[in-house]
């Protein structure tokens, strides 16, 4: 037999999305007030597992995360695998990516699955409002902490010496950026009035989030996407009754100190919402072995950075950036894009994106193009809606979108045939954003 | 000028009283037309200083720095201060201490300080010079290691109400006003700011301390030390400003506590950032400063005069303002080496687009 | 009812009302005997009685290593259960079951001797003990002799379940023409009647009407390698007979409106099948069913339709949307799928279809015209879906419960409720698991000669009886 002396180079396999699962998304405060983040993961995995017989599977690896995460959920998404009907052997890690943690546990996911290290793959997030963590003031903690590394009467004495009253009031987490102490909405009011999106703008976008995915939840389209919890069934945030009028009466909450005038309302923001989300990944071939219809496969993905700290550019702007890069890599525009998902942190960031996309002097002097990077057409953008109506639960939004997406992707291919792809987008604090673009398999 | 070699640096608690017991023999000599009028000859020096790993710990905590090994230029100030106030203390310092106000402040950090440096500091006065509303002088420290002065700081205070004999004229100061940029940032500062400062900066001036004493001085509250409020600013900036650098602050507006600050932080043409500390309703500035990068000219180190360093070309149009006055006193021209900051070229709504400011303070290219 | 408190509210309810308490029944668990105690097989009269003989054959004889499914038509001996059994009865002898091999019975005279030796057995029947008649259809092409005493049998196992005692139950087995008593679904559904699997089948006449079927390979898990769908499976009856298929070798897609899907997750889960949301009414329901199966677990053998709703109300006072609602979900929706399955030539291999009846669909019930008419219609349905799924060796089949303990008629006020409960000669409340069983029985290869027929699992209610 001939000895071949190198492994010839294969082109990375496909890394198909199979399916998700989410638990409704609900209110701050909501069906899921005394739920954990673990309890919440644990629940989108088991109807995950329920949905595709997944019980006693040993999946290749499930990763998710939180943004707000107690540290006594360091291992939180091994945890919840272990609370799952899924084997026991299964591995699994967490990842922090503040509100693109869910996307990027898909794409961390999605290469290992190309690379072959992977078969199958669990990617999920989680976030509750309503059980976020407490901590104690860094002052108390510290104290605290020297308290504890004290060997002396005297040092003992010294650190406790150093707490004062005030110290000991509970620290709820914030928002706020850790370095510029604005919180988001206050950021995106900036962002808001720097690109000069009008109240009228924001308020249609959200009606259209609204509507959309009420007729998604009509349609039966969430019936193999959602499984229920704690009695929530559909997503507590979705207004079916709301209208530009009631829209149009709300108060704006952000921005209201700045000259430009404050269009930024609680309804044409997203709420605070606990939820999680689960997408389920493989291989062609374990696809194939277990009859799993692929939906849609990863094809690339792309993150960005935005430096926000000294006002270059708008907080939650970085996909603006990011896109461009993605879309190039791939040999593709816009117009190559059957579906475009925004994550709708405010209306506004949808609305700044999709203007500083058209800006013929944006696209010239930060894009570096010839000129404007080019229109979204409306009817393709958050087809089924997005965060404004469904909630942002930080880190399960991204699940939220890429199986809502896929499934489109795949219901469109066996319409209309074709190849049609989506692009998904989400920004995040921290000037973060991270975009990927799947197409139907 | 005489240099004055002191074993350590002294107490800012007996300084303090000392120089409110000389306010008061001030105010009495004035009357008596006995006041001194001119600068004592003296510079203040410490040989040996040097910075506490937790004094830089708690330093950088508190103003929001990276916990880095090397000194923040707030602290290098803060180190030294008590000489500076120490000068001010003095008998014969023409203006009186307690009450006087903290206009500007100009830094040039030549290179990082390692906490474990040791530092010589000294201090002079320099620059009497009438102010529209009283009088003004330049507090110069200066930091070096083995002889090479690494931090040099000028702080101007002014005496409200004391107007000292003078040759000069009060500059017009025709501040621009303010417009407010889009803030960048937010500081929600407690009421307990001005304790916590005073804590690790031994500044304890009781218009930081208390409604109470602040009151006693003319303040409706407690006030936000100035430099403070300068240090989160530079703090800010972040790594960008890099190692060597000229930060330079205006105090327009004390910060009464407790306070939220609307601030901006943005990159200028050329490098380096301007900052902004203001009230977010009424627009009104708190602090304005830049941080430039250094001088385009190394530094002629010349170890025989080496607080002379960097001070030997000024450009033409602009006063020399890091030189060191012991050796050339008096030669400055004008007041205007600090004028007010951001020209309101940075607009609060519109295109985000950041338009080439005026460079009008700097003392370099 | 493992609740103290309801337990002892109900024993003070049979109390007022006069009631003796219930005989807590025996239900089925695995490696429990078949019969636990002798049995005695006694044939048709004093002569040679071959199908006596092949019963307690088959009774008696050895158990054999699972192995090849006999030929259900033949009449040779087939693998033994290896019971204690016993031809004749000894006076005081303690008897666990009593198998009367009734078929050679040709006129009501003949009763005598069978009977009556069962009948002096009766009073020391063990707890929970069984009456299983094995008896032939009584047609108008009989000769009237004939007729009389196999119609007469049938009166008899009613009267004998209505006199039982101690959690004991009565059934028979009624053998279509040309059935022999070693056909697989007599001696299907003799094993089922003798087991505890109808602890709540009672008073009750199992129908045989074909040769149709075949003993399963192993009698633990008659479903092995069978898909089944059950909808309604999040909870209740539903999630029971999910439970039960699984338990009994069956793959299960588990099927219920989307907004019971954390509890259907839960059922899917624990019995390792497929849950699929989906509303039932849905014109694609069929078809997304059949997909789903074929595509996760490759084909579909049992249909359970469990998924049914009530919308209450006297006649006179039905609205629309309550008659119309019940019509979709309870019948309309059954008939659809089944359409969807019948056309599609994916559904051939044995296929099974069990449906959910009522005993209101027997009887009728106040309040519940339209409940009763889907679940008339079940029945009716079934009759005429089992011709159709012949050619392929399926069946139709329904179960009718009578009163069974779920999360709805806990809801019921408790004296209605404990009357309820008192209404049949069990004088207690079915479980859910007792449909189940009476569902996987008819769901499973040796049910293939029951043939569109319904089965009540009522404790012989008397309602409908």
């Amino acid at each position: 037999m001939a000895l071949k002396n190198t492994a010839t180079p294969s082109a990375p396999r496909r890394a198909l999305v199979l399916g998700g699962n989410r638990i409704p998304f609900a209110r701050s405060g909501g069906a899921y007030a005394h739920a954990s983040n673990q309890d919440m993961l644990t629940a989108a995995l088991e109807g995950l597992v329920a949905r595709y017989g997944l019980q006693g599977e040993r999946i290749g690896e499930v990763a998710a995360g939180a943004v707000l995460k107690h540290s006594r959920d360091f291992n939180l998404t091994r945890e919840a695998v272990l609370g799952s009907s899924l084997d026991a052997t299964t591995p699994a890690y967490d990842v922090q990516q503040a509100c693109a943690t869910g996307l990027e546990t898909l794409v961390g996911l999605s290469n290992k699955i190309r690379l072959g290290q992977l078969e199958s793959a669990i990617a999920g997030g989680v976030d509750s409002t309503s059980d976020a963590p407490i901590v104690v003031t860094d002052r108390l903690r510290r104290a605290l902490l020297d308290l504890s590394r004290a060997r002396t009467a005297g040092q003992k004495l010294a650190a406790l010496g150093r707490i004062r009253p005030k110290d000991l009031a509970p620290v709820a987490p914030s928002t706020g950026e850790p370095r510029t102490h604005l919180s988001m909405g206050e950021h995106q009011a900036l962002t808001t009035a720097q690109w000069g999106i009008t109240r009228e703008a924001q308020d249609e976008l959200a009606l259209a989030s609204h509507q959309r995915l009420a007729a998604a939840w009509d349609a039966g389209f969430f019936d193999d996407l959602v499984t229920p919890y704690r009695g929530q069934t559909v997503d507590g945030n979705l207004r079916r009754d709301t209208s530009l009028e009631k829209l149009a009466g709300l108060k704006p909450t952000f921005g209201t100190r700045l000259d430009a005038p404050a269009t930024m309302t609680a309804g044409n923001s997203t709420p605070l919402t606990d939820g999680a989300s689960t997408v389920l990944l493989g291989s062609e071939e374990w696809a194939a072995t277990r009859g799993l219809t692929p939906l849609a496969a990863v094809v690339d993905a792309e993150a960005g950075a935005v430096d926000f700290v000294h006002g270059e550019d708008g907080l939650l702007m970085a996909p603006v950036f990011a896109v461009p890069r993605l879309l190039a890599r791939n040999g593709l525009t816009l117009a190559d894009l059957e579906y475009v998902e925004i994550h709708e942190a405010f209306a506004s960031t949808v609305l700044a994106t999709l203007a500083a996309w058209e800006s013929d002097e944006f696209g010239r002097t930060r894009l570096g193009l010839d000129g404007a990077f080019g229109t979204v057409d409306r009817a393709r953008l958050n087809v089924h809606g997005s965060s404004l109506a469904a909630g942002h639960p930080f880190a399960a939004t991204g699940g939220r979108i890429v199986a809502t997406i896929a499934k489109e992707l795949h219901l469109r291919k066996q319409r209309d045939g074709g190849t049609p792809r989506a692009l998904v987008s989400i920004c995040a604090a921290g000037g973060l954003g991270l975009t990927a673009i799947l197409e139907a398999a | 000028m005489t240099l004055v070699d002191l074993p350590a640096v002294p107490g800012l608690g007996g300084l303090y009283a000392r120089g409110a017991a000389s306010t008061g023999r001030l105010a009495l000599a004035r009357r008596t037309g006995s006041a001194p009028v001119e600068l004592p000859a003296t510079a203040y020096r410490v040989r040996g200083v040097r910075a506490s790993l937790d004094h830089l710990a708690a330093y950088q905590r508190l103003v929001g720095e990276e916990a880095s090994d090397t000194l923040p230029p707030g602290l290098v100030h803060v180190l030294g201060f008590p000489l500076a106030i120490a000068l001010m203390a003095r008998t014969d310092f023409p203006l009186p201490m307690l009450g006087m106000v903290h206009l500007a402040n100009l830094v040039e950090q030549r290179r990082a300080i390692g906490y474990d440096e040791t530092l010589d500091v000294t201090a002079s006065a320099d620059r009497l010079r009438p102010h529209r509303t009283g009088t003004q002088v330049d507090l110069v420290v200066e930091a070096a290691v083995d002889d090479e002065v690494v931090w040099r700081g000028v702080s101007t205070y002014l005496a409200k109400g004391v107007h000292l004999p003078s040759d000069e004229r009060a500059s017009d100061d025709e501040r621009a006003p303010f417009e407010p940029p889009l803030p960048t940032g937010q500081w929600q500062l407690a009421a307990d700011t001005g304790r916590r400062y005073a804590a690790v900066s031994g500044d304890r001036n009781p218009i930081h301390l208390s409604p109470l004493t602040a009151k006693a001085f003319g303040f409706p509250r407690t006030i936000a030390h100035g430099m403070y409020t300068a240090a989160r600013l530079l703090a800010d900036a972040g790594r960008g400003r890099g190692d060597a650098f000229v930060w330079s602050v205006d105090f327009v507006k004390p910060v009464l506590l407790p306070a939220t600050v609307a601030t901006s932080v943005r990159h200028r043409p050329g490098g380096g950032f301007d900052l902004a500390a203001w009230h977010p309703r009424s627009g009104k500035p708190h602090a304005l400063a830049s941080v430039a990068p250094p001088p385009l000219t190394p530094p002629n180190r010349r170890p025989d005069r080496p607080s002379a360093a960097w001070s030997t070309a000024p450009p033409p149009a602009t006063p020399p303002l890091l030189r060191l006055s012991a050796t050339r006193p008096g030669a400055t021209p004008g007041s205007s080496t600090i004028q007010p900051r951001s020209r309101s070229t940075i607009r609060r709504a519109g295109r985000p687009t950041i338009q080439p400011r005026p460079r009008r303070c700097s003392g370099y290219p | 009812m493992a609740n103290p408190i309801t337990t002892t509210l109900s024993a003070k309810l049979s109390g007022l009302l006069g009631f003796s308490p219930a005989v807590p029944l025996r239900r089925w668990s695995a490696g429990q005997p078949l019969v636990d105690g002798k049995v005695l097989v006694l044939g048709s009269g004093t002569g040679p009685d071959a199908d006596a003989d092949a019963v307690a054959a088959l009774l008696s004889g050895s158990p054999a290593q699972p192995s090849a499914t006999p030929d259900s038509a033949g009449t040779e001996v087939l693998d033994g259960w290896g019971l204690d059994v016993y031809r004749h009865p000894v006076p005081d002898e303690r008897y666990a079951a009593v198998v009367l091999v009734l078929t050679g019975v040709e006129h009501p005279d003949a009763l005598h001797e069978p009977l009556l030796a069962a009948a002096s057995t009766l009073k020391k029947l063990a707890r929970g003990g069984r009456v299983v008649t094995i008896s032939r259809t009584a047609s108008a092409s009989d000769a009237p002799a004939v007729a009389a005493a196999r119609q007469g049998v049938d009166a008899v196992v009613r009267t004998i379940a209505k006199e039982s005692r101690g959690g004991a139950t009565a059934n028979g087995i009624v053998l279509g023409d040309g059935v022999p008593v070693t056909a697989a679904s007599a001696v299907g559904a003799l094993r089922f009647l003798l087991s505890t699997r109808s602890a709540f089948v009672h008073g009750q006449l199992l129908a045989v009407d074909s040769t149709a079927g075949a003993l399963p390979a192993d009698w633990d898990a008659p479903l092995a390698g069978r898909v089944a769908v059950v909808t309604g499976a999040a909870r209740g009856i539903g999630a029971a007979i999910a439970r039960t298929l699984a338990r009994d070798g069956a793959t299960v897609v588990a099927v219920d409106v989307p907004a019971a899907g954390e509890q259907l997750a839960a059922v899917a889960n624990e019995v390792r099948g497929t849950a699929l949301q989906l509303d039932i009414t849905a014109p694609d329901a069929g078809a997304t069913i059949l997909e789903h199966a074929l595509a996760r677990h490759g084909h579909l053998d049992v249909v359970v339709h469990n998924a049914g709703i009530t919308r209450d109300k006297l006649f006179a006072n039905m609205t629309e949307a309550q008659w119309d609602s019940v019509i979709a979900v309870n019948i309309a929706a059954q008939l659809a799928i089944n359409e969807a399955l019948l056309t599609s030539g994916d559904f051939t291999d044995a296929p099974r279809i069990v449906s959910i009846s009522s005993t209101t669909g027997l009887a009728g019930n106040r309040g519940q015209a339209n409940y009763a008419a889907t679940k008339g219609g079940v029945i009716g349905m079934v009759r005429a879906t089992a011709p159709l799924l012949e050619p392929f060796g399926g069946t139709a089949n329904a179960v009718a419960p009578g009163f069974i303990e779920t999360e709805m008629t806990a809801r019921m006020p408790a004296v209605t409720r404990q009357v309820a409960r008192q209404l049949n000669s069990l004088q207690q409340g079915g479980l859910p698991v007792d449909v189940a069983e009476a569902v996987s029985f008819l769901a499973s290869p040796q049910a293939g000669g029951v043939v569109g027929r319904t089965l009540r699992v009522c404790g012989q209610n008397v309602v409908g009886a």
